[in-house]
């Protein structure tokens, strides 16, 4: 299992996390910034809890992210 | 020839409500701001926000000062909704103009008559190009690169072929005077883009030109270089010329600076409005100049040259990886209360010592820079001439300052500042 949080409000809308993990990252129309699938808000950084194989794209989203504000842990 | 005083516009940038008022409080004729994230600063922590646009107008309006807002980073699919919400909204506040360079920005605001600015990440170096763009927009600025001779080939060509836009006025060419330069042609850099996928293009420049370099051949070979800032380039400063760019024919003299403190905008902008209104009345001299450039150079800058205007071949670098400015500020607390009448101001100073003949600082969003010096000091209605951290104390003030305004010491340095 892995978990990855968002700070969603300083995203920049470049799309790099939604080209190398499309399973979990959608750009939003709304605000041109990208939304967690299934993320939870908690005061502004989106939580979501994923299986294991998507921990090498969102790996690689998290080291793409320019503003660096994508963050993947593996838990139990 | 002596042209009318509104025939050059001081053009300030805001980065904050504090700069905002720190650029009407130095004169400035229109300020230019960013919202969210479709702007050259999107990384910057202190962006203005889409419900902002209201009091920016409303303060614009209040002070006739004109407001632009930038929206000019290149622009995807996703975008395009948050790009027409921005426009719209801007239109409804009364926000002057945007400056955009993606045509779909550009377009937009022209479709629904909302004055549009080109903004300099398109590049604009010929007459060509300003007639293509004289369909949407009235202003355009020009790339940094050109000379004054150039420039003013442009404005002669603007008024020879009678190129208006769609106001019905000749386009009105706007120049950078002062700040930043890019090692870049204007704004078209990919560095860091390559470095850290991090797009400059998309407001989110992490400044790999700033950074001291060493330079090695294939074999490994390290070359000799005298300056290790190998693309960093000096900030431009233009007001030791200003009188050729005004006579170049361009109305519009932008400051560069949207990441600069509310103290540098009031300095340089003050410095610029001076300069120009000197130039205008014919009092332009050598002295004015000298004290300017003092002035100049006591707030953020990497050192100062000409930029391209005057024909250079080869840039300038700078030297130092922060600011060569000869002043430095020190927070030390801040303001709890403005008595009117008596004109004193109450401050509590949470950090290090003052004294009397210090040279202080206070910034506020409304407050905007406030410039004085310590004459008196008092706590408890007790006169003293130092006092140390912890204490709430009074000094006469000419300039109302609000409750949690900022407070600081102004020091004199030697080297380098970061």
């Amino acid at each position: 299992m892995i978990r990855i949080t968002h700070q969603r409000e300083k995203c920049i809308g470049c799309n790099y996390c939604v080209e190398l993990a499309y399973e979990r990252w959608r750009m939003s129309k709304k605000d041109g910034k990208v939304t967690l699938i299934e993320g939870k808000n908690k005061k502004g950084f989106y939580t979501a809890l994923a299986g294991d194989d998507e921990y090498e794209s969102n790996i690689n989203a998290a080291k793409a992210c320019p503003v660096k504000i994508i963050r993947v842990e593996q838990v139990k | 020839m002596i042209m009318n005083k509104k025939s050059v516009e001081i053009m300030a940038p805001a980065g904050s409500f504090e700069s905002l008022t720190a650029a009407i409080q130095g004169g400035a004729d229109s300020v230019y701001f960013g919202i969210e994230q479709l702007n050259m600063r999107a990384r910057a922590a202190n962006n203005f926000v889409f419900d902002d646009l209201e009091k920016i107008a409303e303060l614009g309006e209040k002070h006739n000062v004109r407001t632009y807002l930038t929206l000019n980073t290149i622009i995807y699919d996703h975008d395009l909704s948050l790009m027409k919400r921005i426009v719209d909204k801007a239109k409804n506040t009364g926000i002057t103009a945007i400056i955009a360079s993606d045509q779909a920005v550009i377009n937009y605001a022209n479709s629904i008559g909302l004055e549009v600015h080109i903004s300099t990440q398109t590049n604009v170096t010929n007459l060509e190009t300003i007639k293509f763009f004289s369909h949407f927009a009235d202003v355009m600025v020009l790339a940094r690169e050109l000379s004054l001779k150039q420039v003013k080939d442009i404005t002669d060509g603007i008024k020879k072929d009678d190129v208006r836009g769609p106001s019905g006025e000749l386009i009105e060419i706007e120049i950078f005077a002062h700040g930043a330069l890019c090692m870049a042609v204007s704004g078209k850099c990919y560095l860091s883009l390559h470095t850290n996928n991090s797009s400059a293009n998309r407001g989110a420049c992490v400044q790999n030109c700033r950074r001291t370099y060493e330079v090695k051949d294939e074999d490994g070979n390290e070359l000799l270089i005298d300056n290790e800032y190998i693309m960093s380039p000096k900030d431009l400063c233009t007001i030791g010329f200003i009188d050729d760019i005004i006579k170049s024919g361009v109305k519009v003299l932008k400051i560069e600076g949207r990441g600069r403190a509310p103290e540098y905008v009031k300095t340089v902008t003050q410095c610029y409005r001076e300069a120009a209104d000197a130039y205008l009345e014919g009092t332009y001299t050598k002295e004015k100049i000298a004290e300017w450039d003092k002035k100049l150079a006591s707030v953020y800058n990497r050192g100062f040259w000409d930029g391209y205007y005057l024909g250079q071949e080869m840039g300038e670098w700078s030297d130092v990886h922060g600011s060569k400015a000869t002043t430095r500020k020190k927070y030390l607390g801040k303001g709890v209360h403005y008595y009117p009448k008596a004109g004193i101001a109450e401050f509590k100073l949470e950090t290090h010592s003052l004294k009397v003949g210090d040279k202080i600082l206070v910034t506020g969003p409304t407050t905007g820079v406030v410039e004085s010096e310590i004459k008196e000091l008092m706590v408890d209605e007790v006169m003293y001439t130092e006092i140390k951290k912890g204490v709430t104390f009074t000094t006469p003030l000419n300039t109302i300052i609000r409750n949690s305004d900022k407070l600081y010491v102004v020091e004199e340095v030697d080297g380098p500042t970061q």
